[in-house]
């Protein structure tokens, strides 16, 4: 089986976040608060509440490196939360929104993080020493709707980002004296803060939940028709791949190696998305349910070049055209998973383990050690 | 996308409106042979391909309907139909049934319901999905 721990901690979870040494959680029950659990002796005990929002905590971050959490909340702020002493200080990050907060997420070498709002706005946040402040710098006029997540490249200066525009844009978010020239983009790091690296348009409605892969060479989001998107070569001639499936709609992605890719929505249960030889993606399997026959599931989907042309190429993966079974309810999950986190151990560059959390108020640790027709894409 | 999110009342005229037309008067006559030659299913998928979705010409798309009206309504073996029709078909397909349950027309409605829970068991949710969530690329 798939799912090695399943703890129900609240009615309902709007997201969750790991310590760096994965011993803590902390989660969202679907209020103005943010609940920290940790695990001793097989018990979950609650071992702190951040109360500082005024309205529910749409998303949180917990940093590896400097294991600082950032919340952010549908009252348009955001918190920055230092471990001193014991306890949680807050520190205000003012974003200047005017609309709720949505989906926060920290750069890979966290001194930024990036927030997108229901502003059609998003903030890079960076820290100024001699203030003792965060400061929020806003990305304006490119959304036309809100911005439902964020994604860091690992070079730490380009920004992936979704919206229920349908688009999925990538954005420099270089910040002169907080980045340096040389961060390892060669292209990218010229660009202005804000400037618009690309722009996608393969979804025609609400796109949600981004992810790079963990090379940067590969983008995966998701879109509210039961699709998903792939982009290879995200620069100036991206190639992008459209794959459907037959199941509801995808809420939040992510990479567990550059070949796969774990959806979770609207279907209660995680689905694998592998990329074969000629990196052509497609939808494997359920994961907690053996698949049936592996040759009937690839039918990939099509490369389609640059954009413009993309409506309507897209090919199907619908997997058995024999009978299908009925889809898998009564799962792990009982309702709309909405959040995936990876658990891997710093140095480790591939994720075997990753949680899940939804409306059903559980979280969920998946192991994909085992799983051998998954290992090939490992 | 000239007319895009183009209101129902607001009028567009494709500018090759004349040569989609042509199109689909010679789509038409394609099926009408096929029916007599009892091939339903090639009839069917003739009537789907090419049937110019982005145009927001209301007569274009109305013409097209026409002709995939009169094959789908010609669909006697819904499962036999659907064993040997493409997946490609099946989002385009599903697209013209709620296009058929929209004009309230019995025999229409029947026939478009009966596809509708086959195509439904087969293509799965995201299928309706794909159908409801697309504004922009509408038959």
């Amino acid at each position: 089986m798939a799912a090695v721990a399943v703890h129900k901690f609240a009615q309902c979870l709007t997201c969750h976040a790991w310590s760096p040494d994965y011993s803590m959680i902390a989660l969202c029950p679907s209020n103005e608060e943010v609940h920290i659990y940790r695990l001793s002796e097989g018990n979950w005990d609650r071992i702190h509440v951040l109360q500082k929002h005024d309205q529910i905590v749409s998303a949180i971050d917990w940093s590896s490196k400097s294991n600082r959490i950032v919340s952010v909340s549908h009252d348009r702020n955001s918190y920055v939360w230092n471990h001193e002493a014991a306890e949680w200080v807050p520190t205000l990050v003012i974003l200047r929104l005017n609309r709720a907060a949505l989906c926060v997420q920290w750069s890979p070498i966290e001194n930024k993080f990036a927030v997108g709002s229901g502003a059609k706005t998003v903030c890079i946040c960076y820290y100024e020493q001699e203030n003792n402040w965060w400061v929020s710098k806003l990305i304006r006029k490119r959304h036309n709707s809100s911005v439902t997540s964020v994604a860091w490249h690992p070079n730490n200066i380009l920004l992936a980002t979704t919206s229920t525009d349908g688009k999925c844009r990538v954005f420099s978010t270089f910040i002169k004296g907080v980045d340096t020239r040389n961060s390892g983009a060669s292209s990218s790091s010229d660009s202005k803060f804000g400037e618009q690296i690309i722009q996608l348009d393969l979804s025609y409605s609400w796109a949600f939940g981004i992810r790079w892969s963990p090379s940067g060479n590969t983008l995966a989001y998701v879109g509210h028709n039961s699709m998903m998107y792939f982009v290879d070569d995200v620069g100036p001639s991206p190639l992008a791949q459209s794959v459907a499936f037959r199941d509801l709609p995808l809420r939040d992605v992510l990479f567990v190696s550059e070949k796969m890719v774990i959806g979770v929505g609207f279907d209660c249960i995680p689905m694998v998305f592998a990329a074969d030889e000629s990196r052509l993606w497609s939808f494997v399997r359920f994961l907690g349910q053996r698949k049936a026959t592996l040759s009937s599931a690839r039918q990939g989907s099509q490369i389609s070049e640059a954009f413009g042309k993309l409506y309507g190429q897209s090919k199907h993966s619908i997997a058995n055209d024999g009978i299908e079974p009925s889809r898998p309810r009564g799962g792990i999950h009982e309702n709309c998973i909405n959040c995936i986190m990876p658990l891997k151990n710093r140095g480790d560059s591939k994720v075997t383990r990753f949680s899940t959390s939804g409306l059903d108020g559980k979280v969920v640790i998946w192991d994909l050690e085992g799983e051998e027709d998954l290992s090939e894409y490992m | 996308m000239s007319g895009r999110r183009g209101g129902p009342e607001e009028f567009v005229e494709a500018e090759n409106a004349e040569a989609i037309i042509l199109r689909i008067e010679q789509k038409s006559r394609k099926i009408e042979t096929l029916l007599r030659q009892s091939r339903p299913v090639e009839a069917l998928k003739t009537a789907l391909e090419g049937s110019a979705p982005k145009t927001m010409d209301e007569r274009c798309k109305s013409a097209n309907w026409i002709v995939v009206h009169r094959a789908i309504m010609a669909i006697k073996d819904v499962d036999g139909m659907l064993f040997s029709l493409d997946p490609e078909y099946y989002d385009i397909l599903m697209k013209y049934l709620y296009r058929g349950l929209s004009t309230g027309d019995r025999p229409t409605c029947d026939q478009c319901l009966q596809i509708h829970e086959k195509l439904t068991q087969r293509a799965g949710l995201g299928c309706i999905l794909r159908c409801l969530a697309d504004t922009e690329n509408t038959v």
